[in-house]
């Protein structure tokens, strides 16, 4: 679809109408027989590392490396850059990279031609159905034999590329990690809205209750007749399955039956009262929701304008927050909690995973190596972008600023909270949820149905779309 | 006396036609008026500053008129030269092969009556005027991927290569005009079947071939939707580019720069269009495919 | 050569040279008979089969053959009892709108004054714009927050800000649906009105009647084949208009039109591109065919009741 958001922000993907619903069959056969060899042993990585990595192992070598690799992802956002690529291969003499514009129309087209990419950006829904299906290359004794991607030295994000099965993410064999991640449910507070109300700032050590949250964005949303003047509370409408699982999270509750072949919302009362609350949020123009009250380009841009109150997104957020119009505007507050409870995982863990049919293994772990530990996380990890995905990097998140200070401190406090990873459903595409969700609300809102009809039809949806991706993986 | 009252009526006569004639005048450009209110405002809307653009209340006319975002459509990052270059390629190459072929099978259902199947599948010709391109279009999309051909051109050279229903009609219509006696003194002269078709009734059709290549041409610039689906970001056709490149580093999409792009986007049709206009309405007019 | 030879062969040629013909013929429609064949019959053919499987775009080795499970499925599926209606919806808005409108424009535009060629030309010059142009074109008149049509509007009733490309999509791509069509609805009615013969009109003229009548019960009748043909090609285009509208009501921040537009194409193109289900897709595609067709035919039977035909006078 035309619904790039070509944004600096690498871990604010475009609308994800066009990521997968879980597919992929081929390597259903060679998942059965799990990786075809241990990976020759490797030499060190040549980066031009700084203190903070270790000093490379040298291992003995085997034959060198060599292989064309193809890799999807962001490359017109500026992820994977030529320069980049023509850097690894001056250091890689043999490896080519081949970089493909992260697109699900090529990735469908690519499957069905029988040659996928051997490297593809994939966010943390993706690893249970892929897995499921069989797609994803265990990468674990790479992992092991690596010195530059430790197991010990990876972040907790990177707990949504582990998994024994699809439906047990967290912990087992690893089959990719993140490029950087953020605790996602951290607010931005625009100190200028709250002044004009004549409200006081909300706490940097005590979160925010959720109720709190609305009441703030109640007071803070202006009209000018029809017109949103100010934003009150914006969250990203396209990731509001996750932070629903993230609230039932806190009572120990799942947004699906145990054994995620159903949803279950009419019949779970803590997810009814969620989802009323996203209800009345959407039906009181609190903040920018899909159509129903849309964004005038996206609620990032939005906060950039000063044009929203109190915004939830990670850290990451943190590198653009600070514009023009919101220098030193801009309070970094802790997530919000639904009953007291502290949970601050990331939504996305943008990564990478490697195709279970690849053809070069061996030359695409270099380049996946190289990307998730050599110079390009360093330079992510500098750049203020997202919390690194190795612990052993964490030092060099920006803290110069007296924002980014301000921003750390906080931040500090959300990395030491221990939050699981959300469990996401293998048989359901990423956004499946979200887009039942904002079509049924736009209805609701609009009376033209009522708020349990608008529940019983996104069951319905949802359902649907679960039974199609359990018989496609048999 | 009698005189002076014809004078009257006769001077009556001619206000009133005059009246009904500025009537008529001011009935047309009140409705070109109205139909172009849209156009004038696109290219208003292409002069503004995108913060003009952005301000409520709004700004009806642009402080300063900005012409440099006509110069930055062109800027290298959004590789809209590049865009454009590829689409006019693959333009003309599709109208080239699809105005071939389409006046090849046109003559051969107007001149080759006699034949039996040749009404009959004339017939299925007509009927596939009416069934909509996207039907066949997404799972054409399934059979080229089988056969790694999505991502390129190819597509568009095999359907210009196949011609198209409305174009062979154009051409059949345009060829059933000719006399017979053409064909036959060919036949006389020793002419093969093609070479009556390429020396003697294809040089004389260069009114339907300039129609339909341009019809052709405009429908591959203006198509969305196959782009759309078959080609990828970096070698896709303009009308799929201009729709969301002109970005801002900070992922802002660029409305009044969009808008001016769009202008320049729609320029060489509209050119192209009023050229040529005469040839179009007038085949239009005249080809019979009205209420058949 | 002898006479008799010269009989043999006379006798000889008809036979061959018809088959010499028909050789002919064939060869020089060959590209568009195979073409027709592989794009379009074996890509129909082969869409009506996956339609018959669950296939969501890759899973070639968990194949399933479901028979017509996907047809019932869209039979009982809310969605797609909604945007059928939004489509019937869609098609009673337009259809006459632009009927009417393009019949009148043509009337008006079939007056002999001087220089009508160029008001032609300027009433078909929206229906040139290529589809990209006609979405931006009218978004930025339709914008809730920036649009001037908006700003119009606020001036007579402030405050208001209708949104005309996500509440009231229905509405605003409509308007730019018909302000598109209106050239090309135009030129037919045009060729139509200009295919009424001068006697029938004079006729009436000299028989007392004033321009309305003359319209009503002489232009009017002539014309009815010129409409039903728009009506049909009318209807077929209405029920499968997915470009303007997607491109009218999405943008960055916006993956999928609003429900007031969620025509049957959109759910088609969602359900294959968006969410991967190229069997359901199919299935629904081809329902969409077959609906058409009997919407057709249905419209070709009424031909009778309203449409005039010289082979009937004649008869």
């Amino acid at each position: 679809m035309d619904t790039q958001k070509t944004d600096k922000p690498v871990r604010l993907t475009r609308r994800e109408m066009l990521k997968l619903s879980g597919t992929l069959a081929v390597g259903t056969l060679l998942a059965a027989c799990g990786p075809s060899a241990t990976p020759e042993a490797t030499t060190a990585p040549s980066t031009t590392a700084p203190e903070v990595t270790e000093a490379p192992v040298t291992v003995p070598t085997a034959a060198a490396v060599t292989g064309n690799v193809v890799v999807m992802h962001k490359v017109q956002q500026g992820e994977l850059t030529e320069d980049m690529v023509a850097q690894f291969e001056a250091e890689n003499p043999g490896i080519t990279v081949e970089a493909v514009q992260d697109d699900l129309t090529r990735f469908f087209a690519m499957y069905a031609a029988g040659n996928p990419p051997d490297l593809v950006r994939v966010q943390a829904p993706s690893v249970p159905p892929y897995l499921a299906r069989g797609m994803l290359y265990d990468l674990t004794p790479y992992f092991e034999a690596s010195s530059v991607l430790r197991p010990d030295d990876l972040a907790p994000a990177n707990n949504y590329y582990k998994a024994e099965d699809p439906l047990h993410v967290g912990s087992g064999r690893l089959y990719g990690m993140c490029k950087d991640w953020s605790p996602d449910f951290t607010l931005y507070a625009y100190k200028t809205a709250f002044a004009d109300k004549g409200i006081t700032l909300p706490s940097e050590t005590e979160p925010l209750t959720y109720q709190q949250a609305y009441d703030l964005g109640a007071q803070l949303a202006t009209f000018d007749g029809d017109r949103v003047t100010m934003f009150g509370f914006d969250y990203p409408d396209m990731w509001v399955d996750r932070i629903w699982m993230n609230i039932l999270g806190e009572v120990g509750s799942l947004l699906y039956a145990d054994d995620y072949t159903q949803i279950v919302l009419a019949g779970n009362e803590t997810a009814q009262e969620v989802l009323q609350y996203f209800y009345n949020h959407a039906k009181d123009r609190l903040g920018a929701v899909g159509s129903i009250n849309p964004s005038p380009n996206w609620i990032g841009d939005d906060f950039d304008k000063g044009l929203v109150g109190l915004l939830m997104y990670g850290y990451w957020f943190s590198a653009m927050a600070e514009t023009d119009v919101t220098t030193g505007q801009v309070l970094f507050i802790p997530g919000p909690t639904w009953t007291g409870v502290r949970r601050d995982p990331t939504m996305t863990a943008t990564g990478m995973v490697m195709s279970a049919i690849s053809q070069v293994p061996d030359a695409a772990w270099k380049v996946f190596e190289w990307y998730n530990g050599g110079q390009p996380s360093l330079d992510r990890a500098g750049s203020g972008w997202g919390v690194p995905a190795l612990i052993s990097q964490y030092a060099l998140m920006p803290n110069a600023t007296p924002f980014q200070n301000q921003v750390q401190a906080v931040l500090q406090g959300e990395l030491a909270l221990d939050t699981p990873p959300l469990q996401f459903n293998p048989y359901l595409g990423e956004t499946t949820v979200a887009n039942a969700w904002l079509q049924y609300l736009q209805q609701a809102v609009a009376g033209d149905i009522s708020f349990d009809q608008m529940l019983t039809n996104i069951e319905f949806d949802v359902n649907t779309a679960i039974q199609d991706g359990i018989a496609a993986i048999g | 006396m009698i005189l002076s009252r014809e004078k009257t009526r006769a001077a009556s006569a001619k206000t009133l036609k005059r009246l009904s004639g500025f009537l008529s005048y001011g009935l047309l450009i009140g409705v070109a008026f109205l139909l172009m209110l849209p156009i004038i405002w696109l290219l208003i809307t292409s002069l503004k500053q995108n913060t003009e653009y952005l301000s409520y209340p709004i700004v009806f006319l642009p402080a300063v008129p900005q012409w440099n975002n006509y110069a930055q459509v062109f800027a290298p990052v959004f590789h809209f030269l590049r865009h454009a270059g590829m689409t006019t390629l693959l333009a003309a190459s599709f109208s080239t092969l699809c105005v071939f072929s389409s006046a090849l099978s046109g003559y051969a259902f107007a001149r080759y009556r006699d034949v039996d199947a040749s009404r009959k599948l004339f017939g299925l010709i007509v009927a596939l005027l009416m069934i909509p391109s996207i039907v066949t279009m997404i799972p054409s999309f399934m059979v080229f991927a089988k056969l790694h051909l999505t991502g390129t051109y190819w597509p568009w050279i095999l359907w210009g290569l196949a011609g198209s229903p409305y174009h062979i009609f154009l051409f059949r219509q345009f060829f059933l005009s000719f006399p017979k006696e053409l064909e036959d003194a060919a036949e006389v002269d020793g002419c093969t079947p093609f070479g009556t078709f390429w020396r003697i009734f294809l040089p004389n059709a260069r009114a339907a071939v300039a129609t339909s290549f341009i019809i052709n041409f405009m429908w591959v610039w203006g198509d969305w939707l196959t782009p759309r689906i078959y080609l990828r970001a970096d070698n896709t056709t303009l009308a799929v580019l201009i729709n969301t490149v002109f970005v801002n580093p900070q992922g802002q999409l660029l409305t009044t720069l969009t808008i001016s792009g769009i202008v320049i986007y729609t320029l060489p049709i509209v050119v192209i269009f009023f050229l040529s206009q005469r040839y179009i309405l007038k085949g239009m007019l005249t080809s019979g495919l009205a209420g058949r | 050569m002898g006479m008799a030879q010269l009989e043999d062969v006379l006798s000889r040629r008809p036979i061959s040279r018809s088959r010499r013909r028909r050789r002919t013929f064939y060869t020089f429609i060959s590209p568009w008979l195979i073409g027709f064949v592989l794009f379009a019959v074996f890509p129909l053919a082969f869409g009506f089969a996956i339609s018959l499987t669950n296939y969501d775009g890759l899973n070639l080795f968990n194949l399933d053959f479901v028979a017509l499970r996907n047809y019932s499925t869209a039979f009982q599926d809310p969605n797609v009892a909604y945007t059928f209606n939004r489509t019937l919806v869609w098609t009673a808005l337009n259809l006459p709108i632009w009927l009417v409108l393009s019949f009148l424009m043509a009337v008006i535009a079939n007056r002999k004054v001087k220089g009508i060629g160029l008001f032609r030309t300027l009433f078909y010059l929206p229906s040139v714009i290529p589809a990209v142009g006609l979405v931006w074109t009218w978004k930025i008149l339709l914008e809730q927050n920036f649009g001037l049509l908006n700003a119009i509007l606020d001036y007579f009733r402030p405050g208001i800000a209708v949104g005309w490309l996500t509440n009231q999509a229905m509405y605003g791509v409509t308007a730019m649906a018909v302000w598109s069509g209106l050239g090309a609805g135009m030129i037919v009615f045009l060729a139509g009105l200009q295919g009424v013969p001068d006697e029938l009109v004079e006729a009436a003229r000299i028989d007392g009647a004033n321009n309305l009548r003359v319209f009503w019960h002489v232009t009017l009748p002539m014309m009815t084949p010129v409409i039903f043909f728009q009506v049909v090609m009318g209807l077929i285009s209405a029920f499968q208009q997915l470009t303007i509208p997607w491109l009218a009501t999405t943008n960055s921040s916006i993956g999928v039109p609003p429900r007031s537009i969620y025509l049957y194409m959109i759910n088609v193109y969602q359900q294959i591109f968006g969410v991967g289900r190229f069997g359901y897709g199919m299935a629904l595609l081809w329902l969409l065919i077959a609906g058409i067709i009997l919407l057709t035919l249905a419209v070709f039977r009424t031909q009778r009741y309203w449409v005039y035909s010289e082979a009937e006078e004649q008869a």
